[in-house]
C-alpha cells in the first residue's frame, strides 16, 4: 500500500459521513441479496436515507452525472417498456413464436435452437427481462403441445437471451448503464460486443446439443399440432403492427446514428415512444404508462442515488486504490480480474447493483491512471476501454450461472412454477455453471486477443 | 327480510384435503333446492367446522387453464383433447390447492341489501352464513336474492311469473 492510500484511510477513520454512507450502502445491498424485502423498498428507503441523513443533497440526487439519478437509463428503459407495451396487443410476439415453431417443423430439437436463436436476437434489440416475459408463456405451450419437458427448452431460451442481450447497448441493463457512464455509442457495442456474442451463441448451440438433444422426442401426430397452427391468426391488429414496426426501425436506426448525430440513446428512444403513442391515436395513455416496470424503474433511481453517497464520501475511490494496489497497474490483469470477478458477483447479486457499483470504481481508477484527462479523452481512454468490455461480458454471462443471477431467470422460473414445471435451484445450476463457464472463458481469450495482442 | 330467512341450510361442503375428482362429483350432485340439481360453489371446511375457502365451478375452469395462456394469446392456437388431459392431470390435486382462500361472509342477521353489497363489490354469486359462534349454517345464492329482489318489484303480480 503507498504512503498516499494509507493517510486517506486514515483520515476515513474519523470520516463520519464516510461510515454513515458506508453502512446504509453494505446494509442495502446484504438486505437486496437476502430477498426477505422487495429489493425496491430496500433501494428506495435507503436513498430516502442517504438525503435525510444528508450525505448527498437533492440536487446532487436529482441532477448531477456523476453523483445522482442516471436519467440516461430510466429514460431510456421506461421508453423502450412502452414500445413493447403497444407492440404487445398486436400479436407479433405469438406470431413470431408459433413461426418460429413451425420452423422448426415440429421437430423438437430443432424448435429449441430456433427459440434459442430468435430469443437471443430479439433479447439484443429489445430488452432482455421483457423479451423472457412475452416469450417464455409460448416456448411452454409450444413444449406441452409436443408433450415434451419443458424445462428444457425454458432454460436454453433464458441461457440464449442473456447471451443475446450482451450483444448490444439495450439488450441488457448492465451495458445500458455502462454505455451512459463511459459515453459509449449503439456502435461501440456493435463493433466491441456484437463480433464475440455472435461466437458464443455458435459455441451455445453445440452446448445445448450436448446437453439436450437426445433427450427430446415427439411423436409424428404431436408434431401435426405444430404444423396445424396457422401463426397469421396471431396478428391482432394489422395496422398497429405495422405502425409499430415502422416506429421500432426508426429507433434501431437512430440507435445506430446516435453518436454521429450527438443524440444521447434516451433521446432516440423517448421519441420513439412519443411517436408510437400518437400513431397508435389512443386518448388513453393511462394503462399503457400503468404497464411500464414501475418497481424496476424504481430500484434503479434508488440504486443510484445510494452508490452516489459512496462515491462523495470517498469508500469507490479507497476500493479502486485498493484494485490498483492488488494489480499493480497492470490493465491486462485488472480485465481478467474484472471479467471473471463480475461473472461471480452476477452470479449471486443482481447484476444491476453490481455495475451500478463498479463503473464509478473504473472511473475513479481511471483518474488515478491518468490525473490530468478528463471527459470522453478520460472515460474513453484506449487503454480503459478493455475495462469496459470485461464489465460488460462478465456481468451479463454471470447470470447464467444461477437462477437469480439475472431478472430473466428469476421470471423464467417463476412462470415455469406457476405452470407446474419446477425448475430447482441447483437444476439451474447444474446446465447454467457450465454456460457461465465456457462463455466467460471464451469472452476473456477474446478481451486478451483483441485487446492485448493484436 | 334477513340472510337467514333466504339462505339455504348448510347441507354439502367440501373438505381442504378432498381431491377435486371427488370435489366434481359433489358439485355435480349437490342440491341448492328441490328441483335444483348440481351446485355451482361448496364451502371449504376444516374439521373444527370453520370456513378455509369456497371452491367454484371458475375454480375448476381456472385449475384446468394453463398459467401461461393468460400471458399471452394463444388461445386460437390450442388443440382439440387439450383441456380433457388437463383435467385428467389435476383431478388428483387436492381442493386446498385450488379453492379460493378469502371468502366473503354474513351472518344470519345480516340485511339483504348488505348480502347484494358483497356480491357487486367482491363480484362472487353466493355468500355463506355465518353463525355467531363461526360456523358456516348456509349460503346465500344470487338466484334466490334475485327471486327476493323481483317479488318486491313485481309486487301482485308475482305469483303470474311463478
Amino acid at each position: 500500500m503507498t504512503f498516499e492510500t494509507m493517510t486517506t484511510m486514515q483520515s476515513f477513520i474519523l470520516d463520519i459521513p464516510f461510515w454513515i454512507a458506508t453502512v446504509i450502502f453494505i446494509t442495502s445491498y446484504a438486505l437486496i441479496v437476502a430477498e426477505k424485502l422487495h429489493k425496491t423498498v430496500i433501494s428506495m428507503f435507503a436513498a430516502g436515507l442517504m438525503l435525510v441523513l444528508k450525505i448527498v443533497d437533492q440536487h446532487e440526487a436529482f441532477h448531477m452525472e456523476e453523483l445522482g439519478i442516471d436519467w440516461n437509463v430510466i429514460i431510456l428503459l421506461m421508453s423502450m417498456m412502452i414500445i413493447i407495451n403497444l407492440m404487445k396487443p398486436t400479436g407479433i410476439f405469438e406470431y413470431v413464436a408459433i413461426k418460429s415453431a413451425k420452423m422448426g417443423k415440429g421437430e423438437p430439437f430443432r424448435i429449441m435452437v430456433i427459440f434459442a436463436l430468435v430469443t437471443a436476437i430479439l433479447s439484443a434489440l429489445l430488452d432482455n427481462v421483457t423479451i423472457v416475459l412475452l416469450i417464455t408463456p409460448a416456448v411452454i405451450f409450444i413444449a406441452d403441445a409436443l408433450e415434451v419437458d419443458a424445462v428444457p427448452y425454458l432454460l436454453s431460451s433464458v441461457f440464449a437471451s442473456n447471451i443475446g442481450g450482451t450483444a448490444t447497448l439495450i439488450g441488457d441493463p448492465p451495458n445500458l448503464m455502462i454505455a451512459s457512464k463511459a459515453q459509449l455509442t449503439f456502435m461501440d457495442f456493435i463493433v466491441h460486443l456484437t463480433p464475440i456474442v455472435i461466437v458464443l451463441m455458435a459455441v451455445y448451440l453445440v452446448l445445448i446439443m450436448v446437453f439436450w438433444r437426445k433427450r427430446l422426442r415427439t411423436r409424428d401426430e404431436l408434431k401435426e399440432r405444430i404444423m396445424a397452427m396457422n401463426e397469421h391468426e396471431a396478428i391482432k391488429d394489422p395496422v398497429m403492427l405495422k405502425k409499430s414496426l415502422i416506429v421500432l426501425s426508426i429507433v434501431l436506426v437512430g440507435f445506430i446514428f446516435h453518436g454521429a448525430l450527438h443524440f444521447q440513446p434516451a433521446t432516440v428512444a423517448l421519441f420513439g415512444a412519443g411517436l408510437l403513442l400518437l400513431l397508435a391515436g389512443t386518448n388513453e395513455p393511462h394503462h399503457i404508462l400503468a404497464e411500464i416496470e414501475w418497481p424496476t424503474i424504481f430500484f434503479f433511481m434508488g440504486l443510484f442515488i445510494i452508490v452516489g453517497g459512496v462515491v462523495k464520501v470517498g469508500l469507490i475511490k479507497s476500493m479502486s486504490l485498493q484494485m490498483l494496489a492488488l494489480t499493480d497497474g497492470n490493465l491486462f490483469a485488472t480485465s481478467m480480474i474484472i471479467i471473471w470477478f463480475s461473472a461471480f458477483a452476477s452470479a449471486v447479486v443482481d447484476n444491476i447493483p453490481y455495475v451500478a457499483t463498479m463503473n464509478p470504481l473504473i472511473i475513479e481508477m481511471a483518474q488515478q491512471l491518468w490525473p490530468n484527462l478528463s471527459g470522453v479523452q478520460l472515460l474513453q481512454h484506449p487503454d480503459l476501454m478493455p475495462l469496459w468490455w470485461s464489465l460488460a461480458l462478465g456481468a451479463c454471462l454471470g447470470g447464467n450461472a444461477t437462477a437469480i443471477g439475472a431478472s430473466a431467470n428469476v421470471i423464467v422460473i417463476g412462470m415455469a412454477e406457476k405452470a407446474g414445471k419446477r425448475i430447482s435451484f441447483l437444476k439451474f445450476m447444474v446446465y447454467g455453471v457450465p454456460v457461465m463457464a465456457l462463455t466467460v472463458a471464451i469472452s476473456s481469450l477474446y478481451i486478451w486477443l483483441r485487446y492485448y495482442v493484436l | 327480510m334477513k340472510a337467514k330467512d333466504l339462505m339455504v341450510p348448510l347441507v354439502d361442503y367440501l373438505r381442504p384435503d378432498t381431491t377435486l375428482k371427488e370435489a366434481a362429483c359433489l358439485l355435480r350432485t349437490a342440491r341448492r333446492s328441490e328441483k335444483h340439481i348440481g351446485v355451482k360453489a361448496l364451502p371449504v371446511l376444516d374439521d373444527q367446522r370453520s370456513l378455509v375457502g369456497i371452491l367454484s365451478i371458475g375454480d375448476i375452469l381456472k385449475a384446468v387453464y394453463p398459467s401461461y395462456l393468460y400471458l399471452m394469446d394463444l388461445g386460437v392456437f390450442t388443440w382439440d383433447g387439450m383441456v380433457e388431459s388437463f383435467a385428467k392431470k389435476m383431478s388428483g390435486r387436492k381442493v386446498s390447492d385450488l379453492m379460493t382462500h378469502a371468502v366473503v361472509t354474513v351472518r344470519g342477521d345480516s340485511s339483504l341489501m348488505e348480502c347484494v353489497d358483497h356480491m357487486l363489490k367482491n363480484g362472487v354469486k353466493r355468500v355463506p352464513v355465518i353463525s355467531r359462534e363461526g360456523a358456516v349454517v348456509g349460503m346465500i345464492y344470487e338466484r334466490d336474492v334475485f327471486y327476493e329482489i323481483t317479488r318486491s318489484m313485481l309486487g301482485k303480480d308475482a305469483k303470474e311469473c311463478a
